[in-house]
């Protein structure tokens, strides 16, 4: 017998790997006319940050690693490397989350923009080391910018669209029987 | 999770290690997964697309009339484009050239985008399943869009010219000058290593070279234009926000001559000088030599006679 609880968990884990495949699914409809514009936000890595905060329960590492994998193998990306940091950006804000919550979104939105720079730099540095070609410094520098005033909203949606939300003392029991 | 981080960049490692092999893995899920979207993939397309043409509705007539007076202007075009074409024909057919056979296509649907800001690239609904090859260079009715760059059974991966990896030798048209497009994720690639900046205009067609064996040469690429940053960048022909159909070339590895003594007589008999004709003669007419060595080897072969080959061979 799974437990409510459980099923709950299991519940939100499936609908994150619906968003992402939603995700997937616009970019890469043949709509044309990329090239130039501004490069649109990692929409799966910053959903999986703002649900960790608040739900560490909710994002099973193992799932957000396959769905960045898969993704990165449809973009035509290096497979690996972006994902294997994303993985330790996600374990990071998950041992922050607790002191992330009581601080207010100001301070989340802080870590999260430096876990996401040190992630930037370290993809960087590894596959220079590697001689991997990569995109300009000014387009990846204007995809992270991108990402920093996208958190927000994803985090907003998250909270109040999704009901991705902290638990308060003593919730548990109700969100059992909520289900 | 340590795990997991270790398994993730040992695929990265074996991805930089044995590239080829990843990328065929890559080229699979890609199979896998694309075909499985197309029922969704389709019907949203056209509804975007389907919008589009909403918004322009509002200014059909004016479009209307705009068409009426270019198709008037084509019409005129035409004319002279057929009347050019019969008398190259003509002139083709008196000078005994043989044209490059090899340009055959394939046909395919675009089913989507490359996704990634940093990529540019689509993919198409043909695959190895119809004789796709790596390398082959892809186009739309007006230009050269890309070159092939990862097949899988059902679908592969065209990597447009804008891409930030891509680099085409091309030649600029009146001038003849060579050069390299090296695509930067610009909806205007920049050409890099021009020998003479002076002698290219903006304006000027831009077609590919062959230089390299990557690509058939003389395939259009589109017009030199100058760049806001002072550089020569290319204006590509190929209508790139609208890529829905591609033909793939076919092109088939070209023969190459290795060394310079395939070209030299080896042997006497079978030289290109048929009888009662002077060697002066046939020498700058290379077609009709061409035809003289292909008599002259069965005749050889088929005489009594001893040939001078033959004695030859036996000491």
């Amino acid at each position: 017998m799974i437990s409510p609880a459980t099923l709950h968990r299991w519940a939100y884990a499936l609908l994150f790997a619906a968003i992402a495949a939603l995700v997937v699914f616009l970019r890469i409809l043949p709509t044309g006319g990329s090239a130039g514009g501004w490069p649109p936000p990692d929409f799966i890595v910053l959903a999986g940050f703002a649900w960790v905060v608040q739900r560490p329960d909710f994002v099973p590492v193992l799932l957000f690693a396959a769905l960045l994998v898969v993704t990165e193998l449809l973009f035509l990306r290096p497979p690996g490397v972006a994902s294997g940091l994303a993985v330790i950006g996600l374990e990071a804000i998950r041992a922050r989350a607790g002191l992330l919550r009581e601080r207010g979104f100001l301070s989340e939105w802080i870590t999260v923009g430096v876990i996401l720079a040190l992630m930037l730099l370290a993809e960087r540095i590894l596959l220079a080391v590697f001689f991997v070609d990569q995109p300009g410094f000014a387009l990846v520098a204007l995809g992270y910018f991108v990402n920093i005033l996208a958190y927000p909203a994803v985090a907003a949606l998250s909270v109040w669209g999704l009901r991705v939300r902290r638990l308060a003392p003593g919730e548990h029991a109700s969100e059992v029987r909520l289900v | 999770m340590g795990i997991l981080v270790f398994v993730l960049f040992a695929v990265f490692f074996l991805w930089r290690i044995d590239s080829p092999r990843v990328e065929r893995l890559r080229a699979q899920v890609v199979d896998a997964v694309v075909p499985n979207m197309e029922w969704a993939l389709v019907p949203v397309t056209k509804a975007v697309n389907l919008a589009e043409g909403f918004q322009s509705y509002t200014r059909l007539a004016e479009q209307n009339r705009e068409l009426r007076r270019e198709l008037q202007r084509m019409k005129a075009w035409k004319e002279a484009a057929v009347q050019l074409e019969e008398e190259n024909a003509r002139l083709l057919d008196l000078n005994n050239v043989r044209l490059d056979a090899r340009l055959s296509y394939v046909t395919g649907r675009v089913l989507t985008d490359s996704g990634s800001p940093f990529r540019q690239s689509v993919l198409l609904n043909v695959g190895a399943r119809d004789g796709l090859v790596d390398g082959w260079a892809a186009m739309d009715g007006l230009g050269l869009v890309g070159r092939i760059s990862g097949v899988g059974d059902q679908t592969a991966r065209v990597i447009l010219l804008s891409d930030s990896s891509s680099r085409i030798p091309v030649a600029v048209q009146p001038s003849g000058q060579k050069a390299l497009l090296s695509g930067d994720n610009s909806p205007r690639p920049p050409l890099e290593f021009l020998d003479e900046r002076d002698a290219v205009r903006p304006g000027d067609r831009v077609v590919s070279s062959g230089d390299g064996g990557v690509f058939p040469a003389g395939l259009l690429v589109g017009a030199v234009v100058a760049g806001a940053d002072g550089r020569l960048r290319v204006q590509l022909s190929a209508d790139y926000s609208r890529l829905e159909f591609l033909r793939v070339l076919r092109s088939h590895p070209g023969e190459t001559v290795h060394e310079a003594g395939g070209l030299i007589v080896m042997n006497p008999v079978l030289a290109p000088v048929a009888e009662g004709v002077p060697a002066e003669a046939s020498a700058p007419d290379r077609a009709s030599a061409g035809e003289g060595t292909d008599e002259a080897a069965p005749a050889g072969e088929g005489t009594d006679e001893v040939p001078p080959n033959e004695t030859e061979a036996g000491g």
